[in-house]
């Protein structure tokens, strides 16, 4: 009994550690007042965010998943016609041979293509995209980025609210997700508790128990 | 109606009598722990995985340029519910090794490797050992940064060959990982043959192998907790329903925990980092293998010589593969051999250590603690032929006869 009770705890505190959370290992903090990272995560700021987007970021990164491209793409009449033929959202093939020379263009400029946003959130999280946004070298020394959102820190987290929305599913499909996650195990749960006291009935019957 | 299509079919297929002669008059033992029940889960397990995989095949596009956004847009994005698929596979994936974990050290507890039963081991070895390949090939499918980078160490690990003394100047190494990648760096021909080996002939040979470990499980019969085996004329119960109804409750209890973390906790399932398209030039900081292969990665960096930390790991497998071998002792499960459960106890704790140091940084610290851990790994095998003889003479002081 002690011996099961030792290594199921063993077992246990294992796959705590590994899945759910190491204390091992170290990760990065970053300072962010309590007021913008509210208003970073949370999504009804998307439609302003995504403008501000548009004003501050679009002129060299894309969010390809929400068929926004780089300003110079945007005003490309041939765009239309491909987005007519793939989708909102293009091939990275065809979108990076299409418009090649937008794209080096800018890899001229700052050294490298500024990457798509469309997973950046799920990436790096609130925390690092609001603090990296707002002073890029005091949080990455010697990036190409520059620091157009110097001073306007609710901008900033409103245009980090609009990655979340991009990113992550909307409110209403978290909510289902939930429901469903519930669901499922409390039918599991309960399909579990009726077979050990059916498997009960039907020993006792046989004289097994 | 139905019953007599029923019927029809029965009196042609005679499924009531297989029924009946495998499910009701297979006896097992009464006394079944808990941790037999990780069989059946580890059966489940792969079930969901095929499933789940053949429905992640409709819609994923194994080519460099289309695999991330495949995965990351239509996916999770735009097919109803492939979320709640890439999810299940995802953590099915983990779910199944751990399961598989459990299960060999469940085996390794009640010595389940014993004479009748040495060939279900090796058989079940080999399912481990395609298994944590057909691990390795699927995690490079959604070409992410982790996948890509976590490929580009593992290609590398073979090449530790080469700085062996004598057979390192044939570049043996150099020759295994250019044929794991198909070519001299990871690109659309290495994606192309990790799917294709991901989806058909990995799975095939698995159920291949699975089937075998049934049948072999069966012809044996099941191993009992305490060591004896039983007379299945005179005890024993029924397999159903005393057994299926039993490990069916527990099944259930596995699939919600199960649930709980495809609906709740995926962050380590799908990490941050994989959301982060693969890019050949930009390295990442830390990279580690997934944690079913973190021991085996510990044991090759904390040794400081390459070659020998190579042979390390490979002569673990090796070790596992002959443990029915190397444990001869006449008495049978750990909860009837003190010295055994004490040696076991090592053998947890290392290989716990092990993954756990394994995503730490490589500090001195580290390396020695990992240097410890691993000797506290091979001395639970070494330690077997020890112990089996010392137990031969107990076994012999008592009166026992060599059966």
């Amino acid at each position: 009994m002690i011996r099961a009770v030792f290594l199921t705890a063993l077992a246990v505190v294992f796959f705590f550690v590994i899945w759910v959370y190491n204390p091992f290992v170290h990760k990065e903090k970053y300072e962010v007042p309590q007021q913008y990272l509210k208003m970073a995560t949370d999504v009804s700021y998307a439609k302003e965010g995504k403008q501000l987007f548009e004003q501050n970021c679009q002129a060299c990164h894309s969010i390809r998943y929400d068929g926004v491209y780089i300003a110079s793409v945007q005003a490309n009449p041939n765009l239309k016609t491909l987005q007519e033929k793939y989708g909102k959202v293009l091939p990275r093939n065809v979108y990076e041979s299409v418009f090649q020379s937008d794209l080096i263009g800018l890899k001229e400029s700052f050294g490298k293509v500024p990457p798509d946003l469309s997973t950046m959130y799920l990436v790096k999280g609130p925390e690092y995209l609001f603090a990296f946004t707002l002073e890029p070298q005091k949080v990455l020394p010697g990036t190409s980025m520059p620091a157009v959102m110097a001073g306007r820190p609710e901008e900033t987290a409103k245009i980090v609210a609009y990655l979340k929305s991009v990113a992550e599913p909307s409110p209403e499909e978290k909510n289902k997700r939930t429901l469903m996650g519930v669901s499922v195990i409390a039918y599991l749960v309960v399909m579990g508790i009726l077979l050990w006291l059916w498997r009960g009935r039907v020993l006792k019957r046989m004289g097994l128990h | 109606m139905l019953g007599r299509i029923g019927r029809w079919i029965d009196e042609r297929a005679h499924l009531s009598e297989l029924w009946q002669s495998q499910m009701v008059d297979y006896k097992v033992p009464k006394n079944l722990t808990f941790p037999y029940a990780f069989g059946i889960m580890a059966i489940v397990a792969f079930v969901i995985q095929i499933v789940s995989g053949i429905f992640l095949t409709m819609y994923y596009q194994p080519n460099v340029h289309t695999a991330f956004d495949s995965a990351n847009y239509t996916i999770m994005k735009e097919v109803p519910f492939m979320w709640l698929i890439r999810h299940v596979h995802a953590a099915g994936a983990n779910f199944f090794l751990a399961i598989v974990y459990l299960h060999i050290f469940t085996g390794i507890y009640y010595n389940a490797y014993k004479k009748p039963r040495e060939l279900t081991w090796i058989v079940g070895w080999l399912i481990y050992f395609v298994l944590l390949v057909t691990a390795l090939t699927g995690y490079l499918l959604p070409w992410g940064q982790l996948s890509y980078w976590g490929m580009v160490v593992t290609a590398e690990i073979p090449t530790s060959i080469d700085s062996a003394p004598l057979i390192g100047k044939f570049k043996i190494g150099e020759t295994i990982s250019i044929w794991m990648k198909g070519g001299y760096e990871i690109g659309q021909i290495t994606l192309g043959r990790f799917f294709g080996l991901h989806i058909w002939l990995l799975p095939l040979i698995l159920l291949l192998l699975v089937s075998i470990h049934l049948y072999l499980v069966r012809a044996a019969g099941i191993s009992s907790p305490d060591g004896k085996e039983i007379d299945k004329k005179k005890e024993g119960v029924p397999f159903h329903p005393y057994i299926t109804l039993k490990e069916g409750a527990y099944l259930m209890g596995y699939l919600a925990v199960f649930f709980f973390f495809v609906f709740f906790h995926m962050s380590h399932f799908l990490p941050p980092d994989n959301y982060d398209p693969a890019d050949p030039f930009k390295t990442p900081a830390h990279i580690a293998p997934e944690w079913y292969l973190l021991a085996y990665y510990t044991v090759f960096r904390s040794i400081p010589d390459k070659f020998l930390g190579f042979v390390a790991f490979n002569l673990i497998l090796v070790l596992l593969l002959i443990l029915p071998f190397l444990d001869f002792s006449p008495l049978r499960s750990a909860r009837n051999r003190p010295l055994f459960f004490v040696m076991y106890v090592v053998l947890v704790i290392s290989s716990m250590a092990l993954t756990i140091l394994g995503v730490m940084p490589p500090t001195p610290t580290n390396a020695m603690l990992g240097l410890i851990f691993t000797a506290g790994l091979f001395a639970f095998f070494l330690a077997l032929p020890v112990i089996s003889v010392l137990e031969w003479g107990w076994y012999k002081a008592k009166g026992g006869e060599r059966r």
